[in-house]
């Protein structure tokens, strides 16, 4: 077919190839409340875990490799594998559910006790016990 | 005289005899001459009419030809400008679904951590479908595909295809290989395998696997997909087999009102980059097996080297082996000898950072530790160095910021 030279310009692709929901494999995100950024994750080193590895995506791979030796958190996976803080999120769901991670939830932060409450406290232990 | 009487009248009927004979051969002899001459008129006429026929059956045959020629043309000329009309719109389209997949993506990274990300994976999904109709449709109409400037393994050129279809879930890669593709060859085996995966998809089971193996035969890499779907009969290969070998090429007006472009594209792109797709074999669970194969020159045996990531291993074993740390660290490390305290300069004169003192704690600490252990010397080891001074500052001030409060709360109360 003749054309144009101008018309046949080549589209370039500048997309990553591999789309993310495939690299998700079209998981939905876990809940909120699980894989916090500051939850910490290591590898179980379970022997079954290393069979089931050689047969993740490479992403996943990647993310079995941070957390081999150690506990890394979930922030800081997502921050050297380059890959969206969610996308992390649903992969460490999808191996913990092959047991091949562990999950550490941080420590709940201290609820702010209301000081007037503590303090009527102690005046009535004072009251009581007399110190 | 009776006798002579009898014989004389004998020879006059003998007489009558021979001029009836003579006048009736005179009589035969002019009837044929004269019928000879009629026939030979017909004949003469007859040869005549026929090459009047012939003459006239040429011209209908001309006339009939110039009529054909027409409308071929017509048809053509309709073909073309069908094509031209529609490779504009498809190309169009095409550069819009590939900026929106781009522009997807950036979003996808920017709101990574919100809960908006699984829609967004959904909407790039089917963007990701619709860029597939439009490369097609550009494909049919003989625009050119969209390129891609990278070579990539073929595991994740089949990835990419893999979520160009609709369940892509369905697609299970057995394998993974280092064998990569060369970037000319990315984006047009990319569509091919999509289409292939798509015409699997479509004709198995909804949920029927559809497994995707590679295979090295002498100097050609095969990708071999596998359904669980119907196979096919004879007449199906045969024009299946046709399609895919670039050699008819239908017209878009033959493709009816709910086109099938799967076969012609892979056809036409497999034709143009070199390719071969064949779908005639028959796959372990009896549906179909594709398999393209890939001559030599469109793949290497190098692998694609994976992005460099710095080492984080330091970060995770200082958590871990904090007493020793310094061992796992050497290979980063500067000489163990210099002091940290002096200013050392890189290799460019630009002073260096001080040496981190302490790492980034991931786990908290089983006990506080005295204030000696902050300052004491550590091997310049990691590459966040200023970050985790920082923390460390913050997490003395609130130490201390804490204490001073536990004091100024304790006075009043004990008084």
């Amino acid at each position: 077919m003749p054309e144009g030279p101008g018309q046949d310009e080549e589209l370039e692709l500048t997309s990553p190839l591999v789309p993310l929901f495939v690299i998700t494999n079209g998981r939905a995100l876990p809940p909120d409340h699980e894989y916090e950024h500051t939850t910490l994750v290591t590898a179980t080193g379970a022997e079954n875990g290393q069979v089931a590895a050689r047969t993740l995506s490479p992403e996943a791979g990647q993310v079995m490799d941070l957390v081999a030796d150690g506990f890394l958190s979930v922030a800081e996976v997502a921050g050297h594998t380059h890959l969206p803080l969610g996308v992390v999120r649903i992969l460490l769901a999808q191996l913990e559910e092959d047991s091949l991670i562990l999950a550490r939830t941080p420590i709940p932060r201290a609820e702010r006790v209301d000081r007037e409450l503590v303090s009527a406290v102690l005046e009535g232990l004072k009251n009581r016990f007399g110190a | 005289m009776n006798r002579d009487a009898l014989v004389w009248c004998l020879v006059a009927v003998a007489a009558i005899a021979v001029a009836a004979v003579v006048a009736l051969v005179a009589r035969n002899r002019a009837l044929e001459a004269k019928k000879e001459h009629t026939e030979a008129e017909l004949r003469h006429q007859l040869l005549a009419a026929d090459s009047h026929l012939h003459a006239s059956r040429a011209e209908l045959q001309r006339f009939r030809n110039e009529q054909d020629a027409t409308l071929r043309e017509a048809k053509e000329a309709a073909e073309e400008n069908t094509k031209s009309v529609l490779k504009g719109a498809a190309s169009l389209l095409q550069s819009l679904a590939a900026e929106q997949t781009t522009l997807l993506d950036g979003i996808q990274r920017k709101y990574g951590g919100h809960a908006v990300l699984s829609d967004l994976l959904d909407v790039n999904h089917a963007n990701a479908q619709m860029a597939r109709k439009a490369q097609g449709i550009a494909v049919m109409c003989g625009a050119p595909l969209g390129r891609r400037n990278r070579p990539a393994s073929v595991y994740d050129v089949v990835r990419s295809a893999q979520g160009q279809i609709r369940n892509f879930h369905r697609v299970a890669i057995m394998q993974q290989t280092g064998l990569a593709l060369k970037a000319s060859a990315v984006a047009p085996v990319a569509l091919a395998v999509a289409e292939l995966l798509d015409n699997a998809a479509s004709f198995s089971q909804h949920d029927a696997p559809i497994e995707v193996t590679f295979q090295r035969v002498q100097n050609n890499l095969c990708i071999v997909i596998d359904d669980a779907g119907v196979s096919m009969n004879d007449e199906d290969r045969q024009r299946a087999t046709a399609l895919l070998s670039g050699e008819i090429a239908p017209r878009l007006s033959q493709l009816g009102t709910q086109p099938k472009f799967g076969f012609p594209v892979i056809g036409l792109i497999a034709r143009q980059h070199g390719f071969k797709v064949d779908v005639t074999g028959v796959s372990r669970y009896g549906g179909v097996r594709a398999v393209v194969l890939l001559p030599e020159e469109l793949w290497t045996m190098e692998e694609i080297p994976p992005v460099q990531e710095a080492p984080v291993s330091n970060i995770r074993r200082a958590s871990e082996n904090r007493p020793h740390s310094a061992p796992h660290s050497a290979p980063h490390s500067a000489p163990q000898s210099a002091p940290p305290s002096a200013p050392s300069r890189t290799m460019h004169g630009l002073p260096k950072r001080g040496a981190r003192q302490a790492p980034i704690a991931s786990v908290p600490d089983p006990e506080p530790r005295p204030d000696t252990t902050w300052a004491a010397p550590r091997s310049p080891e990691e590459t966040g160095r200023a970050s985790g001074r920082s923390l460390g500052a913050f997490q003395r001030g609130t130490l201390s910021g804490r204490n001073l409060d536990a004091t100024s709360f304790e006075g009043p109360e004990d008084a």
